[in-house]
C-alpha cells in the first residue's frame, strides 16, 4: 500500500510518514502542488493525504485534478487542513475529498482513518478483478453462445425447405437452448422428422447436434427404420455425452400415404389438428435420448395417421412455457387454443405466420428466455 | 442455503431438500449433498416438497446422481408439485426413481 503525503510543512510530513510506515504503508512526500502532481502520476499511490493551503496552489484544485487523474482506480484523499470551518470542509468534500481530519491530530484517530480508507482500497480492487474476470467470462459465454447458434444454423440448412407441407419456425432467444428440428424426405417419399431439445444452454447444449445429423441425414439416404435410428442416435449419446446431459425427443417417419411411425422420448404431447378441429396426441413413453445404456434402451415405436387436412404440430417447451408481462406461461391449453384456431388455415405457411405473429404478440415486452421451435407438417396425401 | 441435507443412520436414510427453483445454479450444491457423506445409505429421499420450478438441467443431475451411488440403493422423488410431477413422468424417471 502506498501513501503520497502533500504538505508544505515539513513537520507534518514527517509525523504522516511516522504514523503510515507504522501500518506497514509506504509513504513519498511532496511540499507542492507540481511536485504532488508528477508524484500522483509516476508513483502511483493508493491514498493521498494533503492540505487545503499547499505551495503552488490550492488543495481544491489539487484534489479535482488527482480525481481526474485516478480515473477507474479509486484513491482515497483525505484532507489534513488547519482550517476547520464548516466552509472549509463542505469544499473539500465538495472538491472530491473522501475524508477530513483536523490538523492537530490524533494519531490514534489518523492510524483508525488510514486502516479504514486501506481497506477500501483493497475491497475496491478485488472488486474491479472480480468484475474484471466476470466480464471476461460473460463475453467467453456470448462468444460460445453465439457460435452454438451457428453450428445449429448450419446443421438446420440441411434441413427440408418450408413448404406446404412443411413449417419449421425457430425464433432464437440470445442464448441456445439446445432446440434441433430436421426434416427430410426420403427417395421413396416417406418424410422423416426428428425434433430435439438438449439439455442446458449454449455451447454444451449443441455438441450432440452435429452426431445427430449425421445420423439423421445417413438414415435419410439409407432408408433406415426409426427404431434403428432411435437405437443409434441414443447409443452415440450415451457414448458422448457426460451422465447429467441428454436429448429428449421425437423421431417421427410420415408416408406418402400418411401412415405415422414415431418414438418419443421426454419430449411434451405434440398435437394433430384433425381437419374437422379435434385433437389427437402424439405422446412420449421413453426416457430421452442418451441416457439409457444400448441393452436397456426401449425403441419400441407408436403409430397413428394423417389424414387429408391433418397437422401435425410439435412444439418446444420454450412455447409451452412462453411467458407474457404479466409473468403467466403460455401453458398447453392455450397452445391448444392457438393451434385449433389457426391451423384451419389451408395455407400452412400461412398458418404458422400467423401462430408466430400470435405468440410474440403474447410474449409483448416481456424478453424471450428460451429458443421457441414450431414445427408443422401435413400429409402429402391426397393433394 | 437452497439444499439441506439431513442423514439417520437409524434407517440408513439420507434426505435432501431443495427450495425453490431446482436448476443449473445448483449443480455443485447437490452433487456435494450426495458425494460428501461418509458412507453409502440405502435410501435417498429427495425432498421436492418446497421446489416451484424444475429443469432438463435438474433431471440431468439427478440422473448424475443416480450413477454415483450404489445400485441397490434407492432415490426417492417425494412431494413434487403436479407440474414437476408431470416433468418427471413425460422424461419416464419411474424408471429410475421411486417417484412418491
Amino acid at each position: 500500500m502506498k501513501l503520497l503525503c502533500v504538505d508544505s510543512e515539513p513537520v507534518y510530513r514527517e509525523i504522516i510518514s511516522l504514523c503510515a510506515e507504522k501500518e506497514h504503508v509506504m509513504v513519498k512526500t511532496v511540499a507542492s502542488y507540481d511536485e504532488a502532481i508528477t508524484a500522483f502520476i509516476e508513483y502511483v499511490p493508493d491514498m493521498v493525504t494533503l492540505d487545503v493551503i499547499i505551495k503552488g496552489g490550492s488543495g481544491f484544485d489539487l484534489v479535482k485534478q488527482l480525481k481526474i487523474l485516478s480515473g477507474n482506480r479509486f484513491v482515497p484523499m483525505i484532507f489534513l487542513a488547519s482550517h476547520t470551518t464548516d466552509s472549509v470542509m463542505d469544499k473539500c468534500f465538495k472538491a472530491g475529498a473522501d475524508d477530513f481530519i483536523p490538523k492537530p491530530f490524533n494519531e490514534v484517530l489518523f492510524n483508525i482513518r488510514l486502516k479504514t480508507h486501506m481497506r477500501h482500497v483493497e475491497l475496491m480492487k478485488e472488486m474491479y478483478r472480480k468484475n474484471k474476470a466476470l466480464t471476461y467470462y460473460q463475453t467467453m459465454i456470448e462468444r460460445e453462445h453465439e457460435m452454438a447458434h451457428h453450428v445449429l444454423d448450419h446443421i438446420q440448412t440441411r434441413s427440408e425447405k418450408n413448404s406446404g407441407q412443411v413449417a419449421i419456425t425457430r425464433l432464437s432467444a440470445a442464448s441456445f437452448n439446445g432446440d434441433l428440428a430436421l426434416v427430410k424426405t426420403r427417395s421413396d417419399g416417406a418424410r422423416l422428422v426428428f425434433v430435439g431439445d438438449f439439455t442446458g444452454h449454449g455451447l454444451p447444449a449443441s455438441i450432440g447436434a452435429l452426431p445427430v445429423m449425421q445420423a439423421f441425414f445417413d438414415a435419410v439416404d439409407d432408408l433406415l427404420d426409426i427404431d434403428q435410428l432411435a437405437i443409434k442416435i441414443n447409443r452415440i449419446l450415451f457414448g458422448i455425452l457426460p451422465d447429467y446431459m441428454f436429448c429428449a425427443g421425437y423421431l417421427i417417419l410420415i408416408t406418402q400415404t400418411g401412415e405415422l411411425a414415431y418414438w418419443g422420448g421426454g419430449m411434451p404431447n405434440a398435437f394433430i389438428r384433425r381437419l374437422d378441429g379435434s385433437f389427437d396426441y402424439l405422446c412420449s413413453n421413453h426416457m430421452p435420448l442418451g441416457i439409457l445404456p444400448t441393452r436397456e434402451f426401449d425403441a419400441d415405436l407408436q403409430f397413428n395417421r394423417l389424414h387429408f387436412g391433418d397437422t401435425l404440430i410439435i412444439v418446444s417447451d420454450g412455447v409451452l412455457e412462453l411467458k407474457n408481462d404479466q409473468n403467466e406461461m403460455l401453458g398447453d391449453s392455450k397452445v391448444k387454443e392457438l393451434i385449433a384456431h389457426y391451423y384451419a388455415e389451408e395455407d400452412l405457411l400461412l398458418a404458422q405466420q400467423l401462430t408466430e405473429n400470435k405468440l410474440s404478440e403474447y410474449r409483448g415486452e416481456s424478453v424471450q428466455l428460451d429458443d421457441i421451435t414450431l414445427v408443422a407438417l401435413r400429409s402429402a396425401c391426397l393433394q | 442455503m437452497s439444499i439441506s441435507v439431513s442423514v439417520n443412520d437409524n434407517t440408513n436414510t439420507v434426505t435432501i431438500a431443495i427450495v425453490g427453483s431446482f436448476d443449473f445454479s445448483l449443480f455443485n450444491d447437490f452433487r456435494a449433498a450426495y458425494s460428501n457423506l461418509t458412507k453409502f445409505y440405502a435410501l435417498y429421499v429427495i425432498d421436492m416438497s418446497t421446489v416451484e420450478y424444475l429443469d432438463s438441467a435438474a433431471l440431468g443431475m439427478l440422473l448424475s446422481m443416480r450413477n454415483a451411488i450404489e445400485q441397490d440403493s434407492s432415490i426417492q422423488l417425494k412431494g413434487a408439485n403436479a407440474f414437476i410431477k408431470n416433468i418427471l413422468m413425460i422424461s419416464r424417471f419411474d424408471k429410475r426413481f421411486d417417484i412418491q
